[in-house]
């Protein structure tokens, strides 16, 4: 029974994370861009949740439609950074923006929030009993969510013509720009995807996480991992990652010492590096 | 090397060795606690000497240099408080350990790819999974880490000393050696082989140079300029901990101080510390330490790097000396000037000797 509890956390996990590294394989492998401030937003989100919920009392899930436009203007004006450094200064310059702006989301939350972890007040939105399964309604809330934006991605992707254009940007830009894709919107569009999908899951899970304003880092590496694992580009393999990391995570917190749950995705990052390496040259 | 290269190579060993004197006479007219913060400067330059070493070989952006900073730091107390060896012996014994430590993560980078945002992706999953691991080793101290045993009478030996001046020095001593290093280095056939894999990575391999173990050798030498410090950074603190070495604000500050002084010149992490520091001390006395000021002053730095000043200081300054340059061959290029415009007759008459 405890294993089977473990395997629902985990995979409710999985999919949250699952989410936050669909965004990150789309914005690597069409953008060409590794934004290192992807975890950050999902910081940021997790942080409009909490603020909607201690200062205006609301649900944070009444954050979202707000949190959509919010994530939007912010996505657009970091697409066009990255494009207008990327033209000047190649993939350190989108690096050196990617890094600014994790560090002043990071700084301006522990200016805002103070530095110490919190959790949502008001939180508590009570938990189902399935077979002598304990899961908490907040989390398979969370889920019910990832997995349905997930394959609304993946259906995008495969059967629109913006998401066919998206893909062939991915596999070949010159080739695709030879046939009229205009491959810096399709770039745009890849960034402003990733963030809008990084704040709006950090949203979600907002009611079940503990937050500071590091975990930025923390989402980062997760996303990482779930590129590197799934494959760039690959939104399908991107969620069977997540899932994968999701249960790795559990059982490592279930059955071995707590600093495992942290070295799990990082483990798993290195031996699939050091097996598979990455083709892409980014 | 051409009898050209070592003559400017000795032009810059001897800028090293007046930055050398100056510095260490400099340093004593600074108060306690100019000194403290000029001990956080050195010890930056040195981890940033080390970021900038592989970023400007081989282009490779790591972010895992705080790792063998804490190797230093975590062999100097535990080599001392557990076997009695003496600090100066682990200035020795730390960078064979940062080496050892070095080579899984170099060939995870040569075998993942010679990409920079994929290094930089790589090394930071490595900086976030050392922590852990360090709070995990109890010998190593767990999370409050390995405090050193403080001596009475402190001695030259035990590298323990009743003020910071010595350790501001050691520090001066430790960033000159590797300034000199490095102008030796790009100067030399390792430097020019860096050079080509970093510019033309097939070209190189054709040509027969050992691209991949050209790549680990690199890497492993930038572990070895970092460890050093680690060492001397934790005698000063008498404590060495994961926090202290690893903590999310070092991990930047490294990048940040390396970027913002450039990768041009082998002096660019040096300045850049001292500019990052002081930047960074005046931003947090002015919001009186509040938490997260230190992740703003860096997003500030790297806006600016991103936008206005991408090859850093050294850099603008190399930029501005080609620019001077230029315009002074313009000035001796330009018609006023040239032999074969036409004499002007005071000219004529004091250059022009009339035959007898």
């Amino acid at each position: 029974m405890y294993a089977a509890q473990l395997i629902v956390l985990g995979l409710i996990t999985g999919a949250v994370l699952s989410l936050i590294g669909v965004g990150f394989t789309i914005v690597i492998g069409v953008g060409k861009i590794a934004n290192f401030a992807q975890g950050a937003f999902v910081g940021l989100g997790m942080y409009m949740g909490y603020w909607a919920n201690v200062h205006l009392g609301w649900s944070p899930y009444l954050t979202v439609l707000p949190g959509l436009v919010l994530f939007g203007i912010c996505g657009w004006i970091v697409a066009e950074l990255f494009e207008s450094r990327g033209r000047n200064s190649g993939a350190i310059g989108e690096l050196l923006v990617g890094l600014a702006l994790l560090l002043l989301i990071t700084g301006l939350l522990s200016v805002s929030f103070g530095e110490n972890a919190v959790t949502l007040p008001a939180a508590s939105y009570g938990a189902v009993s399935v077979a002598n399964l304990h899961i908490p309604v907040s989390e398979l809330i969370a889920a019910g969510f990832t997995f349905s934006v997930a394959a609304g991605i993946y259906l995008f992707m495969r059967w629109s013509r913006w998401g066919r254009a998206l893909r062939a940007v991915a596999e070949n830009p010159r080739a695709a720009g030879l046939y009229g894709i205009r491959v810096p919107i399709a770039r745009r569009v890849a960034v402003l995807v990733s963030i809008v999908l990084a704040g709006v899951t950090g949203i979600m899970i907002s009611p079940f996480s503990v937050l500071t304003p590091e975990v930025g880092t923390t989402f980062l590496l997760t996303a990482f991992a779930v590129v590197i694992i799934g494959g760039i580009a690959n939104t399908v393999g991107a969620v069977a990652a997540g899932l994968a990391i999701g249960l790795a995570d559990s059982f490592a917190a279930g059955y071995l010492s707590s600093v495992w749950t942290t070295l799990a995705p990082l483990i798993l990052i290195l031996l699939f590096l050091l097996i598979r390496p990455v083709k892409v040259q980014i | 090397m051409t009898p050209r290269t070592m003559s400017s190579m000795g032009v810059s060993l001897a800028g090293v060795g007046v930055l050398l004197v100056a510095g260490w006479f400099l340093l004593g007219l600074f108060n306690a606690a100019a000194i403290s913060v000029l001990i956080l400067a050195l010890f930056f330059a040195v981890g940033g000497s080390s970021f900038s070493f592989l970023y400007s070989s081989l282009g490779v952006f790591s972010l895992a240099q705080p790792v063998f900073l804490a190797v230093g730091g975590y062999t100097a107390i535990y080599l001392a408080t557990r076997y009695g060896i003496s600090p100066w012996i682990s200035l020795l014994i730390a960078p064979v350990i940062a080496t050892v430590v070095a080579l899984p993560i170099a060939l995870a980078i040569v075998r993942a790819g010679t990409g920079p945002i994929l290094g930089a992706l790589v090394t930071l999953v490595i900086a976030e999974a050392v922590p852990p691991l360090l709070i995990a080793v109890q010998p190593l101290g767990g999370a409050v880490g390995l405090y050193a045993q403080v001596k009475q009478n402190p001695t030259l030996w035990q590298m323990q000393f009743v003020s910071g001046l010595p350790f501001a020095r050691i520090l001066l001593v430790l960033n000159v050696m590797i300034i000199a290093f490095v102008i030796w280095w790009r100067r030399s056939r390792f430097g020019h082989f860096d050079t080509a894999i970093k510019d033309a990575p097939y070209a190189a391999s054709a040509i027969g140079i050992p691209t991949a173990r050209m790549r680990v050798a690199t890497f492993l030498i930038s572990a070895m300029i970092a460890a050093p410090a680690g060492v001397i950074y934790a005698q000063y603190n008498l404590l060495t901990s994961a926090d202290l070495f690893l903590g999310s604000t070092v991990l930047f500050q490294i990048v940040v101080v390396a970027l913002a002084g450039g990768t041009a010149r082998p002096w660019g992490p040096l300045v850049g510390s001292l500019a990052v520091v002081y930047l960074s001390q005046e931003a947090s006395d002015l919001a009186n330490g509040r938490s997260g000021i230190g992740p703003l002053t860096f997003a500030a730095i790297f806006a600016v790097m991103a936008f206005v000043m991408p090859t850093g200081i050294s850099g603008t300054w190399e930029k501005l000396l080609h620019w001077t340059a230029i315009r002074r061959g313009f000035r001796r290029g330009s018609p006023a000037e040239q032999d074969d415009s036409p004499p002007t007759p005071e000219s004529a008459g004091s250059s022009r000797k009339m035959p007898a």
